[in-house]
């Protein structure tokens, strides 16, 4: 594993910066012309024209909406073995291997954090099977592995377009491949923006920069080593898969709905679920909602003020902010990966239903 | 001078054999003292030390004592009986060069024992540095420690809330795709389309 890319993010940073101004311009153009993506016949057809093996001398310009549509053909239906790491500021960068393979016609992918006592998730098609240290392993009925790489981005980047703009930015070299650089900003600009890089021959991603909205980099996905071949893993030939445990039997609850609304969400973001739960660790009543713009997730809970924490506070935990308020009675809490000024917005627009309304 | 010097040190280094140079060591004091501590230093520099300081502390400390003036260290009785600044400060002064004739041994001593210090060469010298910072630690913090008991309970407590917090969101997330599956399954069931 050459991990020495690490030694380079400093490098990237200041090409970072220096793309930054250009690649604004760009969004700005691209903004005004509407240019999002487009599921469109025109895009697949295109993709499809564009073979994997295509020799790629004759890549012909394509929208980002056709690169990313590339991209989650290729997570989907290649055989790969790629080896990348996250790097984050102030933290230790912690490599990855991950594998993915079509075994009898069936989605096999295998993603393994090779530091420390390790991490490792295993998907047979929509089962993914979780083993970790100091937890029993078990299975979740789920058609992608949630791994750093966002799967929307991989799996389904159209359900993407209503909150995020996808901009095309030119060609680049990474990981010793020609690759495609694409920008993945919030239509709002409420939301960190992302910079990747898709390998030009296979859509395959090579990098992916988070960024905040200042332009800092917050986290980098590299690619470091990239195997793709015609059949699949052999790893995958010794994942027994009836040893794995048998998916946990989830219930969708109906909850009450709650009293209150958040009146502000960043476009694109829309309420997946609404609960009242007791906190695993502290057994406090909640109640919970969790919105979701597809890439990142965000937790709003509510609860009286006098068992919370009790003040105004705001946190930042990697990627995270935790930013919570009270106005003595209530206090509402807001965690998510997102820039501090939306989550306040967030947490401030909450408004108490009236009962009329109800 | 400069001269002797160097004969001093062809004779350490076995390069001349004249007997004269020895004549002049025993004779010169100054001379005598230089041939002890190249020697000294010799054997610092090979790690052997075997020669080692007797460099004369005590004469030092003596001497040091000698120079002081002679009051000594009042009995107690009769120094509650005669409150006398005079008598005090020539004690704390005292007391001083005592401590600092002691600190200097004390150097000393340490400097020789690094000198002696066994190569390390065994595999158990991580350990060793292990144990000491193992052993050091608590004793640190528990001196840092300067926050009262109840503000300690009450930081401890916000933090314990703050991550059941962060862990239920990031439970949360982890759990939203096996839901999302759930309902999905359920709403496209009808029209028989697959996600993606």
């Amino acid at each position: 594993m050459k991990i020495n890319y690490v030694n380079f993010v400093p490098a990237f940073v200041g090409l970072v910066r220096l793309f930054l101004g250009w690649a604004v311009l760009v969004a700005a153009v691209a903004n005004a012309a509407q240019i999002g993506i487009e599921p469109s016949s025109e895009a697949s057809a295109d993709s499809q024209a564009q073979s994997p093996q295509g020799n790629h001398a004759e890549v012909s310009p394509q929208s980002a909406g056709a690169w990313l549509a590339k991209l989650s053909d290729a997570a989907q239906n290649l055989n790969f073995e790629v080896a990348f790491v996250v790097s984050r500021i102030n933290n230790e960068t912690v490599p990855y291997l991950w594998r993915h393979g079509i075994v009898d016609g069936i989605q096999m992918e295998q993603l393994n954090m090779q530091n420390g006592p390790g991490r490792e998730l295993i998907r047979v098609d929509d089962v993914v099977s979780v083993f970790e240290p100091d937890t029993r392993p078990y299975s979740l009925h789920s058609r992608a592995i949630s791994g750093p790489i966002p799967f929307e981005l991989l799996y389904s980047p159209e359900s993407l377009a209503e909150g995020y703009a996808f901009v095309e930015v030119g060609r680049a070299r990474v990981a010793g491949r020609p690759a495609q650089q694409l920008r993945v900003v919030s239509r709002d600009n409420t939301r960190f923006s992302y910079q990747l890089w898709l390998d030009e021959a296979t859509g395959m991603l090579l990098k992916l920069n988070t960024l905040d909205l200042q332009g800092n980099m917050l986290e980098q996905i590299q690619v470091t080593a990239m195997n793709i071949t015609d059949t699949a893993p052999s790893y995958f030939s010794k994942v027994n898969r009836h040893s794995l445990p048998e998916p946990l039997a989830l219930s969708v609850s109906s909850a009450p709905p709650q009293h209150w609304v958040v009146e502000y969400l960043p476009e694109g973001m829309k309420e997946i679920k609404q609960d009242v739960r007791r906190l695993a660790l502290t057994g406090q009543v909640v109640e919970y909602k969790l919105f979701s713009d597809g890439l990142v997730d965000v937790s709003v809970y509510v609860q009286p003020a006098e068992d919370a924490v009790g003040s105004d506070l705001v946190l930042r935990h990697e990627l995270s902010t935790f930013l919570t308020l009270t106005d003595g009675k209530v206090q509402v809490t807001v965690v998510g990966e997102i820039p501090l000024q939306t989550a306040n917005a967030i947490a401030t627009s909450l408004r108490l239903k009236s009962k009329s309304n109800d | 001078m400069t001269q002797q010097q160097e004969k001093l040190s062809a004779f350490m280094d076995g390069e001349t054999h004249s007997a004269d140079i020895m004549d002049d060591i025993l004779r010169d004091e100054a001379l005598k003292t230089k041939w002890q501590r190249y020697h000294v230093i010799r054997s610092g520099l090979r790690k052997e030390a075997t020669v080692a300081p007797n460099m004369d502390i005590t004469a030092a400390v003596a001497e040091a004592l000698a120079d002081e003036p002679t009051v000594m260290a009042p009995k107690p009785s009769r120094w509650r009986s005669l409150p006398l600044v005079g008598n005090v400060v020539p004690f704390a002064k005292q007391g001083g060069q005592f401590a600092v004739a002691a600190s200097v041994a004390v150097a000393v001593v340490l400097g020789v024992q690094q000198m002696n210090k066994p190569e390390a060469t065994e595999p158990f010298s991580t350990f060793e540095t292990r144990a000491q910072f193992g052993g050091m630690a608590p004793v640190s913090l528990e001196q840092t420690r300067t926050l009262p008991r109840n503000d300690m309970d009450m930081v401890l407590e916000k933090k314990r809330k703050i991550n059941a917090l962060i862990a239920d969101h990031e439970q949360q997330v982890k759990l939203k795709q096996a839901e999302e599956e759930l309902t999905s399954t359920d709403k496209t069931e009808d029209t028989g389309s697959a996600p993606n």
